[in-house]
């Protein structure tokens, strides 16, 4: 252990079940889908607001670092705890509270994992519109950590515009509720929203009040395929300047296609850019509308092949294939392993052509392949590098194409990040992006935390050399 | 205490390049029974893997808190199922428990079922297993679980020869799965040749859902399961049952036998009704992979969540096709209805085709 760390009083306020020290535990929970690991000096996992209370009490007057953490599928290392301490696995904390379709929203605990509120939700009705591809695993608390947002952003915006309210534990094991009941609220800060996409540096979510959805009737989706990426970027900005809205629209490469097939097996045709779109409503004829309407765009920027599907098995096939892309992309090629690299940023809807052609030329030029796809229809790109990771020359290539991507984007008007977070691995572009407001958010983090334990050195406190800021868990080389 | 890795990574050496696949996605939570239960990444395959990769670079030396973790496992398959890189879950979980073996920590139990398998054949240590030989058209595997219930095998075979499916049963040793699946590689390779000599089949039909995997995986030996052979030959009845259907892991995900038990029992006139997880996305019955042997309490916890499925359905009969599965969620209903006076039925369906066939004869 690098830090002393009180293991008795902490058995006591959680119970001797619900702590881990082994090494091999610490050593699972030093990583998450992100390349970094670094192990914390425990594992605590509360059962309720008293205990986080009561953790965060102790870990504040001991100065002892704090990382929070639901599934770990986050990418940029934000449940790497680069300082050691404790890690809270939020995940035993997963009560759905209390449903209110009236009122159309409901209350959960951090733990509850975004697909199962929906099972739970489908009777009334309802539905939680921020729809990450790791849905099937990944915890309310974690979604509110990074803002996550998913395939139907682009109609029903990302996890901020779905919490309206929450409790949060502050690092003086203060709780606070923050926000309200509503959907609209001018009472003064907007705190509950500051939190969210906070990555757990300024407090710790103990309950979420979320604003639910009505489960459209119909939906309907289609898939087309373009021999060029500028033809696939201008159908997709140009159906959300026609004032369409989409409930999905989302483009793949030639890598992801390739990925996708391999893994999959999912008979994608052998082409440049696919796009799938999606509309959904209340009726029959809307939907018609908005597809009869995007295929008209489709076709006026040289859409080949475009299917339309209102099979529900078909639709969940072609979603599916989409929601595992990125593991998907580990298939691509013999020797070359996906790292979560680069992995977000968010353009002008303009831009989203040039940005996927600057992304292929960077990554030609840094001797890495990367494959650009996303919620392109909420202006969000994903990114992922495929290399050889048992050489360090490649290593080298990535850290400079990560500089040059993101370079790129600020360069346009985008942002490092459109959903997955900054963490520490895309720290280094984020401060270059918001540098005027590093000082604002310094202030903020020193006001709510000024011990300094919430998951520290991430987002503006990140280091500004994260490859090496922690090892990286492909240590091919050390045995070899 | 850890032990040196006198190992060195022998056994997870060749899937290393597996292991770095894993993008760490944590897909494999969604359905795994052992972090439904327990909720500790260390216990799910995410965890199992970034464990055996620590083995395997020397991070971690092998101790028995990884040997208990790496042991909770029941082999699903379900994180095979949803893992979107196609990993190769459960070899790389047997040959990470190799590598604990290998460094001194079996457990007792596990050691004991290994001696069982090479001094008598099978995993009980009887040394008066009646195997009923005969002489027929296609080789059948009993298999150890199925020998150990003489009248359930006798039962089978009836069936099967009323069927006009003549059996060559020969006397037999275990199919050799769990030395291979509990990590025992070099008995596994010795036990092998032993297995090739009793057995000298090149196709063949077997009882057990996990022998019809292991003779394909394991012996390279084209295998059916009997109820894929009785489907073909099973004359309708109408039994007028409503159960609900529990499949077997190594059916739904293993063999993809899906639809064989389904048909089957529609053809007997059996009405189902679908558990919420079934098919592919079926639930374990918490009895596989090792883990009743070292964790009684976690595979009766995993049998009873698939009972209460089972209860909701509202029917008072489940059906499943797998001796295992049989055992562990007969186990389960016991104390189920025991506790809370809840009750459902467990049969295997070998019985329903028994009465099935004598209403058809009746009729």
């Amino acid at each position: 252990m690098s830090m002393k760390i009180d293991i008795k009083k902490l058995k006591g306020i959680v119970g001797e079940d619900n702590i881990r020290d082994n090494i091999a535990d610490l050593y699972v929970y030093s990583s998450d889908a992100s390349v970094h690991s670094k192990p914390p000096d425990v594992v605590v996992r509360p059962g309720s607001i008293k205990e986080v209370q009561e953790i965060m009490r102790y870990a504040n007057k001991n100065k002892i670092p704090i990382v929070a953490r639901g599934a770990g599928s986050g990418m940029s290392g934000q449940t790497v705890p680069l300082d050691g301490g404790i890690v809270l696995d939020m995940k035993w904390m997963d009560k759905i509270i209390k449903i209110s379709p009236k009122d159309v929203l409901c209350k959960v605990e951090p733990g509850v994992i975004n697909d199962e509120l929906n099972l739970v939700l489908k009777p009334y009705g309802f539905f939680f519109p921020p729809t990450p591809s790791s849905g099937r695993i990944c915890t309310i608390g974690g979604m509110i950590g990074t803002n996550a947002s998913g395939n139907r952003s682009v109609k029903y915006g990302a996890t901020r515009d779905a919490v309206i309210g929450m409790k949060v534990v502050l690092a003086n094991g203060d709780l606070v509720t923050l926000g309200s009941n509503t959907k609209v609220d001018s009472s003064g800060y907007q705190l509950a929203k500051l939190m969210v996409g906070s990555e757990g540096t300024l407090g710790i979510v103990v309950e979420a009040t979320l604003q639910i959805s009505p489960i459209p009737k119909y939906r309907a989706m289609g898939v087309a395929n373009f021999k060029n990426l500028q033809d696939a970027g201008k159908m997709i900005s140009e159906t959300i300047a026609a004032g369409i809205t989409p409930s999905m629209l989302e483009l793949m490469d030639k890598v992801a296609i390739t990925a996708v097939n391999n893994a999959q097996n999912l008979g994608l045709p052998d082409v440049e850019a696919i796009v799938i779109f999606e509309s959904n409503g209340m009726t029959k004829e809307s939907v018609e509308y908005e597809i009869n309407q995007i295929k008209e765009i489709c076709k006026i920027n040289n859409g080949i092949g475009v299917k339309v599907t209102h099979d529900e098995k078909e639709m969940t096939k072609i979603y599916t294939g989409r929601k595992k892309l990125f593991p998907s992309l580990s298939r691509y090629k013999e020797g070359l392993y996906t790292t979560a690299l680069a992995d977000d940023m968010a353009v002008p809807m303009s831009k989203i052509a040039d940005t996927v052609n600057k992304i292929h030329e960077i990554a030609k030029k840094n001797n890495v392949v990367m494959s650009a796809y996303g919620h392109c229809g909420a202006g969000l790109i994903h990114t992922k590098i495929l290399m050889d990771t048992s050489k360090k020359s490649q290593w080298q290539g990535a850290k400079k194409a990560v500089n040059e991507v993101y370079d790129y984007v600020h360069s346009i008007g985008g942002t490092t990040s459109g959903e997955h977070g900054i963490g520490f691995s895309k720290g280094p572009s984020f401060k270059r992006e918001k540098e005027d407001s590093l000082g604002m958010m310094h202030a903020i983090k020193h006001a709510l935390d000024p011990n300094n334990i919430l998951n520290p050195h991430k987002l503006m406190d990140s280091p500004d050399d994260w490859l090496n800021a922690t090892p990286l868990r492909y240590q091919i080389e050390k045995y070899n | 205490m850890a032990a040196k890795n006198k190992t060195k990574g022998k056994y997870l050496k060749e899937y290393e390049k597996q292991m770095n696949m894993c993008i760490r996605c944590a897909y494999c939570f969604e359905k795994c029974p052992v972090i439904k239960e327990v909720q500790w990444d260390t216990d799910g395959a995410r965890g199992k893997i970034i464990m055996s990769y620590g083995i395997l670079t020397g991070d971690l030396k092998p101790s028995q808190y990884i040997a208990d973790k790496l042991f909770r496992c029941t082999f699903c398959r379900d994180c095979m199922e949803r893992c979107p890189s196609n990993l190769e879950i459960l070899d790389i979980f047997s040959n990470a428990r190799a590598e604990l073996v290998d460094s001194g920590f079996a457990t007792d139990t596990h050691k004991y079922i290994i001696d069982n398998i090479k001094k008598t054949g099978n995993i009980y240590g009887d040394t008066e297993v009646i195997t009923p030989e005969r002489k027929g058209k296609i080789a059948l595997f009993i298999g150890c679980q199925y020998l150990g219930r003489p009248n359930k095998t006798k039962k089978y075979i009836k069936i099967l020869e009323k069927l006009g499916i003549e059996p060559t049963v020969v006397e037999e040793i275990c199919c050799g799965f769990p030395m291979d699946v509990l990590g025992f590689k070099n008995e596994y390779e010795k036990h092998k040749e032993k297995f090739k000599e009793k057995f000298p089949f090149k196709d063949a039909i077997a009882l057990c859902p996990t022998c019809t995997v292991f003779l394909k995986e394991g012996h390279e030996i084209k295998a059916k399961h009997v109820l894929q052979l009785i489907l073909e030959k099973l004359p309708k009845a109408n039994l007028g049952l409503k159960i609900t259907y529990h499949d077997p892991c190594d059916f739904s995900r293993g063999l993809k036998i899906i639809d064989e038990p389904r048909k089957i029992l529609e053809k007997l006139g059996v009405e189902i009704v679908e558990m919420k997880n079934n098919k592919e996305n079926s639930r374990c019955c918490g009895g596989g992979g090792g883990i009743l042997m070292t964790d009684q309490k976690l595979s009766n916890d995993i049998a009873k969540k698939r009972i209460y499925e089972a209860l909701e359905t509202g029917v008072d009969m489940l059906v499943t096709s797998c001796p295992t599965c049989e055992t562990t969620l007969k186990k389960a209903a016991q104390e189920i209805s025991e506790s809370e006076g809840k009750t459902i039925t467990v049969r295997n369906i070998e019985d329903i085709i028994w009465k099935g066939l004598k209403n058809a004869k009746a009729s």
